[in-house]
């Protein structure tokens, strides 16, 4: 018999439970209803949007917003495994099966990595007519979302995987991972550029980490990689490693 | 071949001690019934044996491999259906068994033909299709057992498998079980509260209870060994105070007033001590309205051998 990594095989149980037509239909419904309604709406407000050498249409900068927003969104399936797993008897059976909770863990990040790998795929595409003018597509571009989608994952799943792993009640799980994830998405430059805004929101902006994911993507896209992106690069990577590290810790001393 | 040792094995918890200095082995190609009252130490020596968590002190060995240094390989070999519910709640009944084969790393092949196998055994056709979630407790339990069987073990852990089960699939399951030992070796350890059924099914017994075991035996030797008492009821229509009086003499017997009046008799000569009472009852000019002896079972012993440790 051939022996499948236990990983991939957690893997593949993730995808089946969490992925249903709900959920594929919120993913893209969503970020739709921002870029094509959101968007256009708000063109007559916002005429241009500066960025690195380049003004962008409102539309265009949102749609590539929106790319790093659908990321961390599909994320909360991290969350979401690990919480209905406990809940449902499904981690301690797996625990009692051929698994260690390094594969636990490992596949969790995975999952939310292919997700969001998919997302930020589907956005590039459905967002491509949007921001098709002012677009420089290059290898960088497509690294840069890579690097988004994978980072971004592990950053935000962990912080799902967090809050999952302390919570039992359902009410209080969803409240939260909302609250967190909503904070997250506004008070960030997926929507609205930094440039204009008061001086303690522009500080909030850039402690929130959904910004930098933002940025790194929307430089990709636009060819806009500055020294200030590799600086937002780094500090994610450092952010998600902190931020892995906890939520494994957590994860390794939950109590049976 | 010994499927399970534990030596001094101890598991604490802050100031309590949920398991206390058990020693245990077990041979292959058993069931092995495991009772004891609730909070008894139970289900947390399943957590040990199946190395879910770890001792305080003692060791274990099982299949062979010494617990704390081979968790996973032991894990690999066995299988275990705790004691709460674990299911996924999106999946239908079916893909729940195909999945947890898929994530033993069965062939595809055989988890299909295996899926077919347990659905008919346990008698999942008619939920087949249902979502977990929507299932009956006793339906998700039946799943959740014939789950367990898509992969291949030496040894399963059962806790209490028959929570919710009608007595017909409690039945069902348990021939199933019985018939899985007898032909392919399998070990079973198996807890349960239901005594008959641990009557029925088991070849050995321990019974636990404040983290100590208390005996271990076939269930007949335990009879043989506790349950040399009879119980002799008889159902008589009145009491006198002669009649109090006179059986107030006869150490073995006992009046109960509610919810008839009837003298019970404990003895381990309960024959001779009939007689007697019967012979009052006769001078006492008591009608005896029924008599009945009640034959040692497990629940019988189990109840003396638990309070007599308490």
């Amino acid at each position: 018999m051939i022996q499948i990594n236990p990983i991939i095989r957690l893997v593949n149980r993730n995808l089946t439970i969490s992925i249903n037509p709900g959920f594929i239909i919120w993913q893209i419904l969503f970020p739709l209803i921002y870029i094509f309604i959101a968007g256009f709406a708000y063109t007559a407000l916002i005429d241009s949007v500066p960025f690195g050498g380049k003004n962008l249409d409102y539309p265009a900068f949102l749609a590539s917003g929106m790319i790093g927003f659908n990321i961390m969104n599909s994320t909360l399936i991290s969350g979401i495994i690990i919480w209905n797993d406990r809940r449902h008897g499904m981690f301690e059976q797996i625990m009692s099966g051929p698994f260690t909770r390094t594969h636990y863990i490992l596949s969790n990040i995975v999952t939310i990595a292919i997700i969001g790998l998919f997302s930020a795929a589907l956005i590039t595409a459905v967002g491509y007519p949007v921001f098709f003018n002012s677009v420089e597509f290059s290898i960088v571009t497509i690294l840069l979302i890579i690097f988004g989608s994978v980072v971004g994952a592990i950053l935000f799943g962990s912080i799902a995987s967090i809050i999952s792993t302390k919570l039992r009640s359902s009410e209080g799980f969803n409240v939260i991972i909302n609250t967190v994830f909503l904070f997250c998405a506004f008070a960030s430059t997926a929507f609205y550029p930094v440039q204009g805004a008061p001086q303690p929101l522009a500080t909030i902006f850039y402690l929130n980490p959904l910004s930098y994911l933002v940025d790194i993507i929307r430089a990709g896209i636009f060819g806009q990689v500055t020294d200030f992106v590799i600086t937002e690069m780094l500090l994610l990577i450092a952010l998600a490693a902190i931020l892995f590290v906890i939520a494994t810790k957590l994860l390794t001393k939950l109590d049976f | 071949m010994l499927c399970i040792e534990t030596r001094n094995l101890t598991k604490k918890y802050a100031s309590t001690v949920a398991v206390d200095g058990v020693d245990l082995q077990i041979e292959s190609g058993q069931v092995f019934g495991f009772l004891g009252p609730n909070g008894a130490g139970k289900s947390t020596i399943i957590k040990l044996l199946t190395t879910l968590i770890s001792p305080s002190n003692g060791k274990i060995s099982v299949l062979g491999m010494d617990s704390a240094k081979h968790p996973l390989e032991i894990r690999k070999k066995i299988g275990v259906v705790l004691q709460q519910p674990s299911y996924e709640p999106t999946l239908s009944a079916e893909k729940s068994l195909e999945k947890y084969g898929m994530m033993w790393n069965i062939d595809k092949k055989i988890r299909k033909k295996r899926t077919e196998e347990l659905i008919s055994a346990f008698g999942l056709e008619e939920i087949r299709k249902k979502k977990m979630d929507d299932l009956s407790i006793g339906q998700r339990r039946r799943v959740q057992v014939a789950r367990e069987f898509m992969h291949d073990m030496e040894l399963l852990f059962l806790d209490e498998p028959t929570v919710g089960l009608d007595p017909a699939a409690r039945r069902k399951l348990l021939d199933f079980l019985r018939e899985q030992v007898k032909n392919s070796g399998l070990t079973i350890f198996y807890t349960t509260h239901v005594l008959s059924e641990a009557e029925y099914l088991c070849d050995n017994i321990a019974i636990i209870n404040n983290g100590k075991i208390i005996a271990v035996d076939s269930p007949s030797e335990l009879k043989n060994r506790f349950g040399h008492e009879k119980t002799i009821k008889i159902h008589i229509s009145k009491v006198s105070e002669e009649l109090k009086s006179k059986l107030s003499e006869i150490r073995e017997c006992q009046i109960k007033l509610e919810p008839e009046p009837t003298v019970i008799i404990n003895s381990t000569k309960s024959e001779i001590v009939l007689m007697n009472i019967l012979k009052i009852l006769n001078e006492t000019e008591t009608k005896i309205n029924d008599l009945s002896a009640i034959p040692t079972n497990l629940e019988e012993i189990f109840l003396k051998i638990v309070g007599d440790s308490n």
